[in-house]
């Protein structure tokens, strides 16, 4: 009898376990199965907006005709479809749009940004820099489409009055210059707060080591803290740039929308990949929706070569971090 | 030290004061810009009314008695008074800065309580004849009709010269954006309940689970990549999945805010997970290790002991992703649409704050006191989103220290 | 008797309320080693800094007493800290070459003086470099990053980057501790070279290495100055018991 009952404890035992286990595995699964979820949409993105953005190109699109690929990526003008029955499409003027902007942009934003990170870091008293430190907080946390609207409400006005102490007639502001300046306010606090890291985390000992070779306090911030914290700087800007790139709402706001180009000229109109995507709308079938997602290919191309490009320079700049 | 270096280091110096100043300059111009802009339009009726004006066709049966109330002095000057009718009216400016007359002021024994509706199949019904709404048009069988932009002067004047009443046409205010702030809060409710499962199991599953392997490594950085894509991608993903799939399954026939959590839910997945882990992560392993040890498995370790710790990460993640629902503009364009609408239904078009102020800018011309009003009701959101962040953070730390 | 090079008084050096160092009183011989030896927190490494004002960096710290260099008390107001420091370089425990090159690090000092003819600064370079006991093994990679070399060569580099300076003193706060024992002894060898040239205070947790290279050591304890002679003196007759307790190994 006593044998029995420590037999049948024994296998209760046994039989939790097994159930716990159970569970494990169960859950285990479960969450396995949100992971995946998870990790597929990029591919889901990838494959959808490619089936999509392909149609033109390969059906005759109700007797328009096909859209020639080399025309779409290297032409200078952009027709809609059904307004002109044209099939003439072409971002290659848009691509060049979008590179020059982002990175005049970024021509603004980084020197602002990382001299902002380093009177955070380094200059500013402490209440100062906590104070500056959620400022760029709340710049950050400020919707990309309330910049647009400051930009169409403030910077057109700005640049339509700076173009016209010029002499120059802009379209009620909407140009290049105001895209330029739109796009940098908004990088400016991911910037800032990254380079604000990087800058932080420079060691002392290096910081000490330039100040006891007689430089002064500002001769280190400047010469050796920046250089230090040069990988986290240039990390700040692809992140930036990506941003610049890939902006829509508000640049549709401020950029004018030209429909040819490249525009190069300061205060005249121009495009970008994301401005042109967001025109249209009405459509719901067709070319002219279609179109659309061809540009998504563009854009997403866009960004991953520029990403790998600017990658590929921060390993050749920041090899230095290997040792 | 030299001259010319004290120079050159000054001019340094302050330039990272100037570079500073900017920044500050820049939130300070956003807020007034908006501030200025767009306080004249916030009150609540704002929030509260829709955006689209009722009208109303309201006429008068025969055998009213005239009013003899005279004009109350809490009446200011510019209100245009008709003791007969005892209507008072008040020229004014509506959202769109069109000009407007308002009621600003109806007589208890005024006839034109008496009116009935003109345009009901039903027979006669009474309608609601009240302060607050705007007068368009009132047309008289004896002369011509008086209109909105000859004044409230001309109408007041117009109404003493006459016995009847043909037709009053009138309407709510409008202009309201009810509509677009329901849609956001279902928006956000929709999204959250599908990103935070997922979000918060992945990075369970990444953190606690995951063996240090090839797969893992690929699952990770293919959530990584999510972060970089720009949402006007997502957008895009979303009418091409989620709109078409939405239609098919339910009774929408067209973008639809179901599509739009789905598109969202997908924007905030990489942000939850990154907040989640981050806050797992900081879960001692001794923690864990003492439960395994008290014999509970790895699911009771993981609810039990890891997930409460890990609580406030999971809230500040969640919050973030309320405000990154409320800021989003690009991938909702594309994936709930722009129609502004007054009833809402989870199946149907509408739009939510973000886009609305797109829409509104896209106008011509474009309506940016409206926008601003609207800015202000979402950097108000967001703020005290951020405020809210903060005081968790330094709780988590303060309660970790 | 040589020349004073720092002459200090009635030295207190207080981190808030803590009383680092009380009541210091040495002078240093230019041209000499200088060994400052003690326990781990008796002051030795924080009196080394108060030479070059890099205790001036924390906030917290404040100063009574005078430290008088070549005649000037450097912590009267007014006292050109800057100047101060391209006379009196440091080298520190750990090495920190800056994240540029090797050229670059060498050329660090004399450009933030102002310095910019290319000619003038090669010839630094290389004179700092070859004094450094380095040049012939980075002669061909000028250009190449400093942290690409072993922790002994950026020591050796960071003292060049001090040497470029001309400066009368070098500081060292146990410039070896973080090297193995091949790269020490060239660092040691080095010292032994420059002292010809140079004022030299290093601050040593090794009291081996205080015996081999030193002319003078001060034994500080609890942030007092216990005892400072001739290095012969100090290891074969203190004069305090304290002292021959620590070098007995006693404690510490």
């Amino acid at each position: 009898m006593e044998l029995v009952n420590k037999f049948s404890t024994k296998f209760a035992q046994i039989k939790k376990r097994n159930k716990k286990e159970h569970i494990d595995i169960v859950v285990r699964m479960f969450f396995l199965i949100s992971t995946v979820i998870s990790a597929s949409f990029i591919l889901i993105i990838i494959v959808f907006i490619s089936m999509k953005g392909i149609i033109p190109f390969i059906t005759d699109n109700n007797g328009i005709g096909s859209v020639n690929v080399i025309r779409f990526l290297t032409g200078s003008i952009w027709l809609s479809g059904t307004a002109f029955q044209s099939n003439l499409y072409s971002v290659g003027f848009i691509i060049i749009n979008t590179l020059y902007i982002a990175l005049l942009s970024l021509l603004i934003s980084l020197p602002l940004g990382v001299l902002t990170a380093l009177f955070i870091a380094k200059v500013a008293p402490k209440k100062l820099a906590e104070f500056l430190r959620t400022v760029v907080e709340l710049l950050a946390s400020i919707p990309s489409i309330v910049y647009g609207l400051f930009g169409s409400g403030v910077i057109l006005v700005f640049v339509y009055n700076f173009a016209d102490v010029l002499g120059i007639q802009s379209k009620g502001g909407n140009s290049v210059m105001a895209t330029v300046l739109v796009l940098s306010l908004m990088t400016l606090p991911t910037i800032t707060a990254i380079s604000e890291v990087s800058i932080r985390s420079v060691g002392k000992d290096i910081e000490h080591g330039s100040l006891a070779l007689g430089a002064s306090k500002t001769q280190t911030n400047f010469k050796v803290i920046l250089a230090s914290a040069k990988s986290g700087i240039f990390a700040s800007a692809i992140l930036g740039i990506g941003r610049a790139l890939g902006e829509a709402t508000a640049v549709s706001l401020v950029a004018g929308n030209a429909k040819s180009g490249p525009t190069l000229a300061f205060f005249e109109t121009t495009s970008t990949l994301t401005s042109t995507m967001l025109e249209g709308l009405k459509e719901t079938t067709g070319i002219d929706y279609d179109i659309r997602f061809s540009v998504g290919i563009v854009l997403m191309v866009v960004i991953m070569l520029t990403n790998v490009i600017l990658n590929y320079i921060k390993k050749k700049v920041g090899n230095v971090d290997v040792k | 030290m030299s001259n010319k270096r004290k120079l050159k280091d000054c001019f340094y110096q302050t330039i990272t004061y100037f570079a500073a100043f900017i920044a500050v300059a820049t939130l300070s111009l956003i807020f007034l810009f908006v501030f200025i802009n767009g306080y004249k339009l916030l009150d609540f009726g704002l929030l509260t009314n829709d955006y689209y004006a009722t009208f109303y066709n309201g006429a008068l049966e025969e055998g009213y008695s005239f009013s003899s109330t005279l004009k109350p002095d809490s009446l200011s000057e510019d209100v245009h008074y008709s003791e007969k009718w005892g209507l008072g009216l008040v020229d004014d400016k509506d959202r769109e800065g069109n000009s407007i007359i308002i009621i600003e002021y109806v007589a208890e024994d005024s006839p034109l309580l008496l009116m009935y509706n003109k345009n009901s199949e039903e027979g006669i019904e009474s309608i609601e004849f009240i302060e607050g709404q705007l007068i368009s048009k009132i047309a008289y069988f004896d002369k011509g009709t008086s209109l909105t932009r000859t004044g409230a002067k001309v109408m007041i004047s117009d109404l003493d010269s006459t016995e009847t009443i043909r037709e009053i046409v009138y309407s709510s205010l409008g202009g309201g954006i009810r509509g677009s702030i329901i849609t956001t809060f279902y928006l956000i409710g929709i999204t959250i309940a599908i990103a935070l499962p997922i979000g918060i199991f992945t990075a369970i599953y990444l953190n606690e689970f995951a063996g240090k392997n090839k797969i893992t490594n690929i699952l990770r950085s293919l959530i990584e990549v999510l972060t970089g894509v720009p949402s006007i991608i997502f957008g895009l993903m979303g009418l091409a999945v989620f709109v078409p799939l939405t239609i098919k399954f339910t009774q929408a026939d067209s973008a639809n805010l179901i599509s739009g959590s789905f598109t969202l839910a997908v924007i905030l997945l990489p942000v939850i997970i990154r907040a989640t882990e981050e806050s797992l992560k900081i879960v001692p392993d001794s923690l864990r290790e003492s439960s395994l040890a008290l014999g509970a498995n790895h699911t009771q370790t993981t609810f039990k002991v890891v997930l409460p710790s890990a609580l406030p990460g999971i809230l500040t993640a969640t919050l973030l992703a309320i405000g990154r629902v409320i800021g989003e503009s690009a991938a909702l364009i594309f994936a709930i649409g722009t129609a502004v609408k007054d009833d809402i239904s989870i199946f149907g078009k509408s739009t939510t704050l973000s886009v609305h102020i797109w829409s509104l800018m896209k106008d011509e011309p474009a309506n940016i006191e409206l926008a601003s009003t609207i800015a202000i009701v979402i950097l108000m959101i967001v703020l005290t989103l951020n405020i809210i962040i903060k005081l968790i953070s330094k709780r988590f730390i303060r309660d970790l220290g | 008797m040589s020349k004073k090079v720092f002459e200090i008084n009635n030295l207190d050096l207080f981190y808030g309320d803590f009383q680092a160092l009380s009541g210091i009183n040495i002078n240093i011989e230019n041209n000499k080693v200088t060994a400052l030896i003690g326990p781990s927190g008796c002051g030795k490494s924080t009196f080394l800094r108060s030479l070059n004002r890099m205790n001036d960096l924390i906030d917290s710290c404040s100063i009574t007493g005078e430290i008088e260099f070549e005649e000037n008390n450097i912590y009267e107001t007014g006292f050109d800290v800057i100047n101060l420091r391209t006379k009196v370089g440091m080298v520190f425990q750990k090495p920190n070459p800056f994240p540029m090159s090797i050229y670059d690090n060498v050329a660090y000092g004399p450009r933030c003086q102002g310095i910019k003819d290319k000619k003038i600064l090669d010839k630094i370079v290389e004179s700092s470099l070859i004094s450094a006991a380095i040049y012939e093994e980075v002669k061909d990679r000028l250009k190449a990053n400093a942290l690409s070399l072993s922790g002994g060569q950026q020591q050796r580099l960071c003292i060049a980057r001090a040497i470029a300076m001309e400066p009368e003193v070098i500081l060292m706060d146990e410039p070896t501790s973080a090297l193995d024992p091949i790269a020490t002894l060239k660092i040691e060898e080095l010292i032994s070279d420059l002292k010809k040239d140079y004022t030299i205070v290093i601050v040593t947790h090794n009291m081996q290495q205080a015996a081999r290279i030193s002319d003078y050591t001060a034994f500080f304890l609890m942030g007092e100055l216990i005892e400072m002679d001739k290095t012969n003196k100090i290891f074969t007759q203190p004069t305090h018991q304290k002292t021959e307790d620590y070098i007995t190994g006693r404690f510490g």
